[in-house]
């Protein structure tokens, strides 16, 4: 099945190069939820494609529809009506099996309450993707190393994350996030449970990634810090794509919300 | 494919060293499931060890009566034989109750062949031989067959056949009464047996479940890391069968110990003790430990398959 899916990917590459340009598309996305005979519409058709090594945010309020375009386009859930693509591959017509493979390579999750899982140190944290992948241990370990350098944790490997700080355990899950090298980061709001300080510290390290790696950076954000330092901001409201703009431009909106 | 097949089946070992982690973790919750699992084990097993050391007891207290019966009707027929020189033949396999029966004369008196013996004493299973019988009866001035597969003393003066007497029965009636007495109890015991195992498999599926919406966050999180449903329902079966194996050794140890002291308490230690068959003890311990794991695992199906369905993006949501 990876395989079909790479050679596929590959073929769409190579065939269409422009297309290649974007990492995810959403295309006329709808996600209805059903709850006996009421029907809620937390889409109603959003279009949207996000560049390879782009840093965008997705903002809007509650209610919105924005928590669901965020699971949609990270394959989490899947549309009603409409089409996602991520890396080209449409994830309505993956299986389970697949669906588990593209979120353990393709996708790395970054979420509010960090997620570590508790009973694990901080190695075997970033490990767990790679054995959930097929790599071996000695090779995975070595990988995590890796990685915890370049956060910044390569000293804490052994600690459990009760141990850590707020900071330190999300970017032990950045690290994680990383494990299997993504295309994309998908992050639900961050920084939120974090303060200003430390809030700073993971958006300077998501700059750093987007440059040195490349990889796609998306947030669910209300953070200022975090819009600013993105490359473009989509607005999402009523289930509709409100606005995108970049941070320049929605300048005045971010000072109303300050 | 091929890679895919890797990722179902090299997690195992992980999943193992997760579920024992998450034990250690959440060391009170599992105490509390193990608990389940021990009190359902231990009443399973104290059962079975109760019923061992009854049957043991009363198989023992019944050749003493056997044995204090025979000794009495030779009494009867010879006298106290304390201290007499007595000789004693045997035939064939002797049954138990003769051995008990030889030991306890050869303990009062001088069991001896030979000149000066006047008392003869036959034992074993082919003492219906009329010619040797009267060969060895030939000279003593008393002598005395005991057939217990025929349930018989015969005692004679010199030699020949004096007299048949019969001991040691019940009627039909008496005995068809304790067998229909005992499978009552038997039913009533196994089936306050069974609703306690049954108690035991809903308690631990309660905890499991409990378990699995405490921890949905975690299992959100692990298939956002790509696992597969199959991995997870795999993690909990492999805790909750971790969790069967060590109740059930606590219970087994418990449920075996409990009676053993109980009744040492009631008879003696030496007959408790002494009567047990362990085999047969050692053989209900590995069936309880059995029967308990399984349990655990049966708890466990719908627990892990409630986990396993579980959507990641349940890993996404902040509040409880």
């Amino acid at each position: 099945m990876s395989l079909t899916i790479r050679l596929a990917e590959t073929l769409r590459q190579a065939g269409d190069s422009a297309k290649g340009h974007y990492v995810i598309r959403a295309v006329d996305v709808k996600k209805i939820y059903r709850m006996g005979d009421s029907e809620t519409h937390a889409l109603r058709g959003v279009t949207l494609d996000v560049r390879r090594g782009e840093y965008m945010s997705i903002m809007g309020p509650s209610g919105s529809g924005k928590s669901t375009f965020f699971n949609m386009i990270g394959g989490l859930d899947k549309p009603s009506a409409g089409k996602v693509y991520i890396d080209q591959v449409d994830i309505a017509q993956l299986d389970p099996y697949e669906l588990a493979w593209l979120r353990c390579r393709k996708v790395g999750y970054i979420f509010q309450t960090f997620n570590l899982i508790q009973v694990m140190s901080c190695i075997e944290n970033v490990t767990l993707p790679m054995a959930f992948a097929g790599k071996d241990s000695e090779e995975a370990r070595d990988r995590a190393l890796e990685i915890l350098e370049m956060v910044g944790l390569r000293d804490r490997a052994l600690h459990k994350p009760a141990e850590m700080s707020g900071g330190q355990q999300q970017r032990v899950a950045i690290a994680r996030a990383l494990a299997n090298s993504p295309d994309i980061l998908l992050a639900d709001e961050p920084t939120a449970n974090l303060d200003l300080r430390t809030g700073e510290e993971i958006i300077e390290l998501f700059r750093k990634l987007r440059d040195t790696l490349g990889v796609t950076i998306i947030t669910a954000t209300h953070d200022l810090k975090m819009l600013k330092a993105s490359d473009r901001i989509v607005w999402i409201d009523d289930g509709r794509l409100a606005r995108i703009s970049t941070p320049a431009e929605a300048n005045i909106q971010l000072e109303e919300v300050h | 494919m091929e890679q895919i097949g890797k990722q179902v089946r090299l997690p195992f070992r992980r999943a193992l060293q997760i579920a024992l982690s998450g034990i250690r973790i959440r060391f009170g919750r599992s105490l509390v499931t193990v608990s389940g699992v021990v009190l359902g084990i231990a009443f399973l097993m104290s059962n079975l060890t109760s019923q061992l050391i009854k049957q043991s007891i009363a198989q023992e207290a019944a050749q003493r009566n056997t044995v204090n019966l025979m000794l009495s009707l030779v009494k009867a027929e010879i006298g106290d034989v304390a201290g007499r020189r007595i000789a004693v033949a045997t035939f064939g396999n002797l049954t138990a109750v003769e051995q008990l029966l030889l030991a306890q004369l050869k303990a009062t008196a001088d069991v001896r062949e030979g000149a000066g013996a006047t008392v003869r004493i036959v034992l074993g299973n082919q003492t219906n031989s009329p010619a040797s019988l009267t060969t060895l009866t030939a000279g003593m001035s008393q002598s005395v067959v005991l057939d217990s597969l025929a349930n018989r003393v015969y005692a004679g003066p010199t030699n020949g056949i004096r007299r048949e007497l019969f001991f040691g029965t019940e009627s039909a009636e008496q005995i068809a009464k304790q067998a229909r007495q005992a499978r009552a109890d038997k039913f009533r015991n196994w089936w306050i047996v069974t609703i306690s195992l049954l108690v035991t498999v809903f308690g631990v599926a309660n905890a499991l479940l409990m378990s699995v919406t405490e921890r949905f966050r975690e299992i959100g999180t692990m298939k956002c890391l790509g696992a597969l449903s199959s991995f997870i329902r795999t993690l909990f079966l492999i805790e909750s069968s971790l969790i069967g194996l060590a109740g059930s050794i606590l219970g087994v140890i418990l449920g075996a110990l409990l009676p053993l002291v109980a009744y040492g308490f009631v008879y003696r230690f030496g007959l408790v003790f002494g009567t047990l068959p362990y085999g047969g003890l050692l053989g209900y311990a590995v069936m309880a430990v059995i029967v308990g794991t399984l349990l655990a695992v049966m708890a466990a199906i719908y627990p892990a398959r409630f986990a396993a369905r579980m959507v990641p993006a349940a890993a996404l949501r902040s509040t409880v």
